[in-house]
């Protein structure tokens, strides 16, 4: 197979128009596009090289649709993901809750599956403290309670988004690499994928 | 949560050996041997088995519509409409679509006042409801708004099936009011442009398959036996831009009302090295492969026995036009074909040769974990097509991807569509000066649609039709080969028309190879 190689395959999910697109979109194109909100269409693919220590690990990242339409669908986005970036609107309650889903669902069904919270639209919050909904303490201690990371980001000023990936990056070559040496790369074929998992961790 | 609205046994993946109900497969040609032009010899005929469904025209797609009775004074009203039309046509104020701020202007009409006078004049109202009455789209305005209006029009519809009965339209006023009964769903359009029922039916239908793209047909009658005023709009969620997107296109593509797809104008040897590259970059679960320049088809793959559906292939183009998410990185999403079959999802995979390019390559798999598959499919027909120096031809080619009517040679004639029926595509010319403004492209669109609804009336259908107005004369003219719509200076005359048509032929059987797709190949 000549396509490109993708050591870990990182899921965005979170309720729609959190700016999971934006966010992949600072990270990858280095932009944030000003203009009217464009829904995504079931789920893009984009995958991204970054240098970590000595190592080049390329992340798959699998940019979805916040659109319940797309719910039952969603497992196969998710499915042998190493990291996923639950993303909620730091100005939206609703998103948060809906971020909780999300986590249950990765906890139910990916047990290998890193957690990272993102509250998104940091800026909003920071020119005006009003506006905040979802209180910082309280994702800590969700966040503490359930094994995960968290962070807050802003796509449109670039705010923590490098660190966010890095830090995917850094946890990924810290934890998988180094107990697949015979296997470097995950396999592409998510169907083995699952089945590479069981016979790896038991 | 709100997930168990979908789990319960959707078929995702359409089984390989059922692709296609056998009502759709191409088996009945039409075998009329009248003279003149015979079916697969017209300028533009594939050279070998046609790719798409062979369809007549809209009478297709109202197949399971029935229209009732005749209309003794159409004519006059029509006429009678257009002069209102012309009366009021410099102000011109009463629409916000303007396509380059389109995604604005959505925003826009949701927040529109539906009690407000620019809301009642709009031309076209759209309105989607369930059998509860419950608002499911509306074109203009917010359908919280409209649950008292909708619940109206449901109560017209009931009213009228009580008594066995079923309501088509209601003209008032210079509007129609068309209803399409699909259940569980309603589709009603108001309108007060000068089109005739039957087109007002056909876009209803491509609004429907709309829905039904997103959601598959099992999906969408599950949800509402399950909850009769279930909320549509929760799995609707999103895709408002693909609609009026849409309804956008029906107003101003020839190819929706004809049935047919535009190709790019591309010399021969080029798209042959395509083709042929799209065509060995196969996979096994592949079933068609599009390459589409904006909403142009440069090439179509597609597997052994299955045939694309016009309205399929224009509901697939739409989405890809709709969303700027395919732009940044691969798209992957389910996606029905209704018309190919309604009960299953294919998958998509979408996504730009490159970044800023306009050429499209849209892979249907039947298989929802064959992304990384058709990923691959994508790099090895680049790869080939830059390795055969296709690529910068293609690229060339986009620069023109229309023609001025003047290659033609006829002086007089101003623009034509000019469709074989055979291989389903059609050509027409950049539209010319006086129809460069966005009022002046819809007023020929509607003239077309006029003509076109009249030789395809479904009681008393025309071979051809000539019509003067102040503006421009037109002809239309239907065999069993072509269908070919003219539009002359207002100078011109019905013997100029005639032998125009026959240089026109002409014209297009020499340039057909750059014009037409005429091979159609499989994997």
């Amino acid at each position: 197979m000549t396509a490109m190689r993708v050591d870990a395959k990182v899921v965005m999910l979170g309720k729609e128009s959190v700016g999971k697109t934006s966010l992949v979109e600072r990270y990858v194109h280095h932009r944030f596009l000003v203009g009217p909100y464009q829904n995504t269409i079931g789920a893009a693919f984009v995958a991204k090289s970054i240098n970590v220590g000595d190592k080049v690990i390329t992340l798959g990242i699998w940019d979805t649709a916040g659109s319940e339409r797309y719910e039952a669908m969603s497992r196969i986005y998710y499915r042998g993901a190493r990291a996923a970036i639950v993303c909620y609107d730091l100005t939206d309650n609703s998103s948060f809750q809906r971020a909780r889903f999300w986590v249950k669902e990765l906890q139910t069904f990916e047990e290998h599956c890193k957690i990272y919270l993102c509250g998104t639209k940091n800026d909003l919050v920071e020119g005006d403290r009003s506006a905040r909904q979802v209180d910082f303490h309280d994702v800590q201690d969700f966040v503490e309670e359930i094994g995960a990371q968290h962070i807050e980001t802003s796509s449109k000023t670039g705010n923590n988004v490098d660190a966010l990936f890095m830090k995917v990056a850094e946890d990924f070559s810290n934890s998988a690499f180094e107990l697949l040496p015979e296997e470097k790369g995950v396999n592409l074929d998510p169907k083995k994928n699952s089945y590479l998992y069981t016979c790896c961790h038991h | 949560m709100a997930a168990d609205v979908h789990s319960k046994g959707v078929t995702w993946d359409t089984p390989n050996g059922n692709l296609a109900p056998v009502e759709h497969l191409p088996n009945s040609r039409s075998e009329s041997p009248t003279p003149g032009l015979v079916e697969g010899t017209e300028p533009g005929a594939g050279q070998e088995r046609a790719m798409f469904v062979h369809t007549q025209s809209f009478e297709d797609l109202t197949a399971d519509v029935e229209l009732t009775g005749s209309r003794p004074s159409e004519t006059e009203e029509v006429e009678e409409k257009e002069q209102q039309r012309e009366g009021e046509g410099g102000g011109g104020a009463d629409t916000v679509d303007e396509p380059r701020q389109d995604v604005q202007a959505i925003v826009r009409e949701k927040e529109e006042d539906v009690t407000s006078e620019t809301w009642r004049s709009h031309k076209k109202h759209v309105f989607v409801l369930s059998e509860a009455g419950k608002p499911i789209y509306t074109r203009y305005g917010s359908e919280e708004a409209l649950s008292t209006t909708m619940g109206v029009m449901m109560a017209l519809v009931s009213f009228v099936e009580a008594d066995k009965n079923v309501i088509l339209s209601i003209h008032a006023d210079g509007f129609r009011v068309v209803f399409l009964r699909k259940s569980p769903l309603v589709l009603v359009c108001v309108s007060r442009s000068g089109q005739s029922d039957g087109e007002l039916w056909r876009e209803l239908h491509y609004v429907y398959y709309q829905i039904l793209s997103l959601l598959t047909l099992p999906q969408l009658q599950r949800v509402f036996q399950q909850r009769q005023s279930f909320d549509l709009r929760r799995l609707l969620a999103g895709s408002e831009r693909v609609t009026a997107g849409l309804l956008r296109l029906l107003e101003t593509d020839a190819g929706l009302m004809l049935n047919a797809t535009m190709s790019l104008p591309l010399c021969s040897t080029t798209r042959n090295i395509v083709c042929t590259s799209l065509q060995a970059a196969s996979s096994k679960n592949l079933v068609f492969s599009i390459l589409l320049a904006g909403n142009r088809l440069v090439a179509l793959i597609r597997k052994k026995e299955q045939h694309l559906h016009h309205t399929d292939l224009h509901l697939l183009s739409n989405l890809a036009s709709s969303s700027s998410s395919f732009r940044q990185g691969e798209g992957w999403t389910p996606v029905c074909l209704p018309k190919f079959n309604a009960s299953g999802f294919f998958h998509a995979h979408i996504s730009y040769l490159e970044p800023s390019s306009d050429l499209c390559l849209m892979l249907v798999s039947t298989d929802r974990e064959d992304f990384f598959n058709l990923s691959d499919c994508k790099q090895r027909f680049l790869e080939r097509l830059k390795k055969r120096n296709a690529y910068q031809a293609l690229k060339e080619a986009l620069h023109s991807p229309t023609y001025p009517v003047s290659q033609v040679g006829i002086p007089e004639l101003w623009h034509f569509v000019y469709k074989s029926k055979s291989s389903g595509l059609y050509t027409s010319p950049e539209l010319p000066v006086p129809y460069r403004t966005e009022e002046e492209q819809e007023r020929l669109m509607e003239l077309y649609q006029y003509l076109h609804s009249r030789l395809h009336h479904p009681t008393r259908p025309l071979r051809s039709i000539y019509r003067c107005t102040n503006t421009e004369n037109l002809l239309a003219w239907s065999t069993s080969g072509f269908e070919l719509y003219l539009c002359f200076s207002p100078l011109a005359t019905k013997a100029l028309a005639m032998s125009a048509v026959t240089k026109l032929l002409k014209w297009i059987r020499k340039e057909e190879d750059r014009l037409f797709i005429l091979n159609s190949l499989t994997y």
